[in-house]
């Protein structure tokens, strides 16, 4: 299972139209270590997040995801390895019901019924969502569209998770769940997030991306307490870091 | 027009629900209907237009499926009237063609253009009931699944498949959009083509971003190319189905071959 890690080495990415949104990346991320990805609109997670998943090549530099380097060849092979949560479940919903959504991904890996059967019981069962499984993906609420969202791609059982903004539009009860969820995977999980509570709550590391670069790459708690890295990347520290922050100062 | 999207949306919706319910022609295998509903517009649309009296026999068919289905046969009727302007576009040209006069009601001349017209109107209305009542009945998605197994090539069935499930995007989308106007324009109830056509426009491009967003959704669970079967689909063929199936084809292939309408009036 070590083999589960996500290696960046100086990757770059420009886009057809020539913006880079991704420069000189480097970083490592280790088996089962829950990390999140920081930084504002526009700064290149969603990028990033693509590239783990093998849906863009990098245009320099070289990715290892797995333990496979991401090549034209191994973007199949990678794209099993990997689950990827996207932002908005509509999109990742596709199939007339939940059931047969959550089998999309075996089916395509041309598993056996049975086998099929079995992993979207259990990955609909591990996001609390088996009573859905007849159910029309469009007449979920939002919360239990995430939440298959996400079966979905355990039903793919991957060993790396991706997830760009796991918790935006949800109710506060939705997100706690959602949370509590994704605390209970053992996978190495990479979280694209606005969330700033959540990241303290959730991932002990952090990555800050500023403009394509990584600005900072370190323990969750140093990153809160750098007001100045925080600013200087349009960011801002949870509610709970800054009050204890103001505490501080005050005595 | 925020209210027919919306109206569109729950129609859709019913049609779905309404899929899932529970009789005798609902349990009847989506192959079996598909076939039947085939027979159906063959023969029915066959029959030579001058035979109004044979044609308006099939009737019975939407009828007798809808009720075996447990629908109302009232909202099918109202639902396939929208065809009606079409069929009429096309064939109100026989009217002034065939001038030839058939019989005479009283000071009023029927034409052979007259009856073609009522045929074609006709042959429209029941031709969209039967396909309702199968829809209806069996829902877009075993429909397509239908069609899949009895060899239509996967292209058409999986394109089917998403132009109706993203009909309901599109729609939101274009509901969004149209409130997002209305927000802003004041009570004004015009609906100009400065602002009519970039709103179209815009519709256009943010669909193309979801195709691709979609797309990347699907390529990152294994997608390549063809849609697999997934779970529960396939519900074996019995007796019920064979029996449905002969059933009606035999009593459709009858009708058209020995125009029973004519003969009986001939005898009587």
């Amino acid at each position: 299972m070590s083999h589960h890690y996500l290696h960046f080495e100086r990757v770059s990415y420009r886009y057809p139209n020539g913006y880079e949104a991704l420069h000189d990346v480097t970083f490592h991320i280790t088996h089962g270590e829950k990390t999140a990805l920081v930084g504002m609109n526009g700064a290149g997670k969603s990028t990033l997040l693509l590239h783990l998943a093998g849906l863009l090549l990098p245009t320099s530099g070289e990715a290892i995801v797995g333990g496979i380097r991401l090549t034209p060849r191994t973007l199949a092979t990678i794209r099993r390895a990997v689950g990827l949560v996207f932002q908005n479940p509509d999109n990742q919903l596709f199939m007339p019901t939940v059931e047969e959504d959550v089998a999309f991904g075996p089916a395509n890996m041309q598993l056996t019924p049975e086998e099929i059967e079995r992993r979207v019981t259990e990955a609909l069962a591990a996001v609390g969502a088996l009573h859905l499984r007849r159910q029309a993906p469009y007449h979920l609420s939002g919360g239990q569209k995430r939440s298959v969202a996400i079966a979905t791609v355990l039903a793919m059982e991957p060993s790396v998770l991706l997830l760009d903004e796991p918790t935006s539009n949800l109710d506060p009860r939705a997100r706690r769940q959602t949370i509590d969820l994704l605390r209970g995977f053992d996978h190495t999980m990479l979280l694209a997030t606005h969330d700033m509570e959540m990241v303290l709550d959730l991932c002990p590391r952090t990555i800050v991306l500023h403009d394509g670069r990584i600005a900072a790459d370190d323990a969750t708690a140093v990153i809160f307490r750098d007001s100045a890295l925080l600013d200087a990347c349009g960011l801002e520290a949870p509610c709970s870091v800054r009050s204890i922050r103001k505490e501080e100062s005050i005595e | 027009m925020n209210d027919r999207l919306q109206t569109a949306l729950y129609a859709l919706e019913r049609l779905e629900e309404e899929a899932r319910r529970d009789s005798p022609l609902h349990r009847t295998d989506a192959r079996a209907k598909l076939l039947v509903t085939t027979i159906f517009l063959a023969t029915m649309l066959s029959v030579p237009l001058a035979r109004l009296s044979e044609i308006l026999l099939y009737a019975l068919f939407p009828i007798l499926t809808a009720a075996q289905g447990g629908m109302r046969y009232g909202p099918i009727f109202r639902r396939s009237l929208f065809v009606v302007p079409f069929v009429a576009l096309v064939g109100i040209f026989n009217v002034f063609y065939a001038r030839t006069p058939v019989f005479r009601i009283g000071p009023l001349t029927v034409t052979e253009g007259w009856i073609a017209l009522l045929s074609m109107l006709l042959r429209g209305l029941l031709a969209t009931q039967a396909l309702l009542t199968m829809i209806g009945s069996t829902g877009i998605f075993s429909l397509c699944r239908g069609m899949q197994r009895l060899g239509i090539p996967r292209p058409f069935t999986t394109q089917l498949l998403f132009v109706y499930r993203y009909l309901h995007v599109m729609i939101d989308e274009a509901l969004n959009m149209s409130r997002a106007r209305e927000a802003r324009s004041y009570g004004r109830r015009t609906f100009p083509l400065r602002v009519w056509a970039p709103l179209v426009g815009q519709l256009l491009i943010r669909t193309f971003d979801r195709a691709e967003q979609i797309h990347r959704a699907m390529l990152a669970r294994g997608f390549d190319g063809r849609i697999p079967d997934c779970t529960g689909a396939s519900t074996p063929w019995c007796r019920r189905d064979t029996l449905y199936l002969l059933g009606w084809s035999t009593a459709l292939l009858a009708t058209r071959l020995c125009y029973p309408v004519e003969k009986l009036t001939r005898l009587l």
